[in-house]
């Protein structure tokens, strides 16, 4: 089994199916046809400026897979979905990363670092990306979504940055909480830590009052449950918490 | 269009910029409250706790400094 990481981005518009659904798609599709097992997808997100067209937000959308394909076989099927799934107007891009290739991991942080704060061109993502010997190649539309699409490997590389896709769901309601100890949510839920907005890590007996939605992060290398203290009582974090991933 | 929501909207370069900025929730929910073409983006794009709130809007379209409203835009050229 190798290791890869794969990134799409710029695959929706106004009222179609999200980036996010579409890289989940993909995930699920190259784990079940290879035998193999990919990651939690993560959601990262890039500058917002005048200059860059995108549909609401300007996210790109990563997830890491171990899988005895070849690299050609995982682009072929990861394209042939994306191109099928999305939408007629978008400008979608996918990077793919042989993780255990020798590759300048520094350059490729930097470059989505700076996908975060400026203005980046189709040319310089192309560049790295053949000096990185990644694979990155455009879909339709004017294949801007190379831009995040490179980014968004280099976001996921640097270990801290990001929102897991979709909603984690322990049985907890809308309004009233449900009990369950770090070690229970970790178990049940294939995350590895549960850690408080001011980054301490909490012990696996400790008890999480979970309500609402409850959602992930990406946060030093790993999938991690943010919480908030409510008086003495642990609670996942909201939204709003959850705006600087 | 209600002109008490537009009122929460600054006109400039044909762009509907939401006047109270970022991370203005009242604000947001208040507004979305006033608006009969909210429709909420995908879940993973929403960043309000409330559900209805122009922060979750799909015709949000995130800046800088604040949003601009897609749906302004488009149902206001319509209608002149």
């Amino acid at each position: 089994m190798k290791n890869w990481l794969i990134c799409i981005d710029d695959t929706d518009d106004i009222g179609t199916k999200g980036t996010g659904e579409i890289a989940e798609e993909i995930a699920l599709l190259l784990a079940q046809t290879s035998g193999g097992k990919a990651s939690f997808v993560t959601r990262h997100q890039l500058f917002v400026h005048p200059d860059i067209p995108y549909t609401s937000h300007n996210s790109a959308m990563c997830f890491a897979l171990q899988s005895p394909l070849s690299q050609a076989e995982i682009h072929r099927l990861a394209v042939a979905h994306l191109v099928a799934e999305s939408a007629p107007k978008a400008d979608p891009g996918i990077a793919i990363l042989d993780v255990d290739s020798d590759y300048d991991v520094h350059a490729l942080i930097d470059f989505g670092l700076s996908a975060k704060r400026e203005v980046i061109t189709k040319e310089a993502a192309y560049q790295l990306a053949e000096q990185l010997q990644i694979q990155l190649t455009e879909h339709g539309g004017t294949g801007q979504g190379v831009i995040g699409a490179l980014a968004g490997l280099g976001l996921r590389l640097m270990g801290s940055d990001g929102r897991v896709k979709g909603q984690i769901k322990l049985g907890q309601l809308e309004e009233v909480s449900l009990e369950l100890t770090v070690a229970e949510i970790l178990e049940q839920t294939g995350l590895d830590a549960v850690i408080s907005t001011d980054k301490t890590r909490l012990a696996a007996d400790e008890k999480v009052q979970l309500k609402g939605k409850v959602k992930a992060v990406y946060l030093e290398h790993q999938f991690v449950l943010l919480v908030a203290k409510d008086g003495e009582l642990w609670r996942n974090a909201g939204k709003q918490a959850l705006q600087d991933y | 269009m209600e002109q008490e929501l537009l009122q929460q909207f600054e006109y400039e370069t044909e762009r509907w910029i939401f006047r109270a900025g970022l991370q203005q929730y009242s604000e947001a929910r208040q507004v979305a409250q006033l608006c009969p073409r909210f429709a909420p983006d995908d879940e993973d794009e929403q960043v309000d706790d409330e559900l209805r709130s122009c922060y979750n809007c799909q015709y949000r379209r995130w800046m800088m400094t604040s949003f601009e409203c897609l749906m302004l835009k488009n149902t206001v050229l319509l209608n002149n």
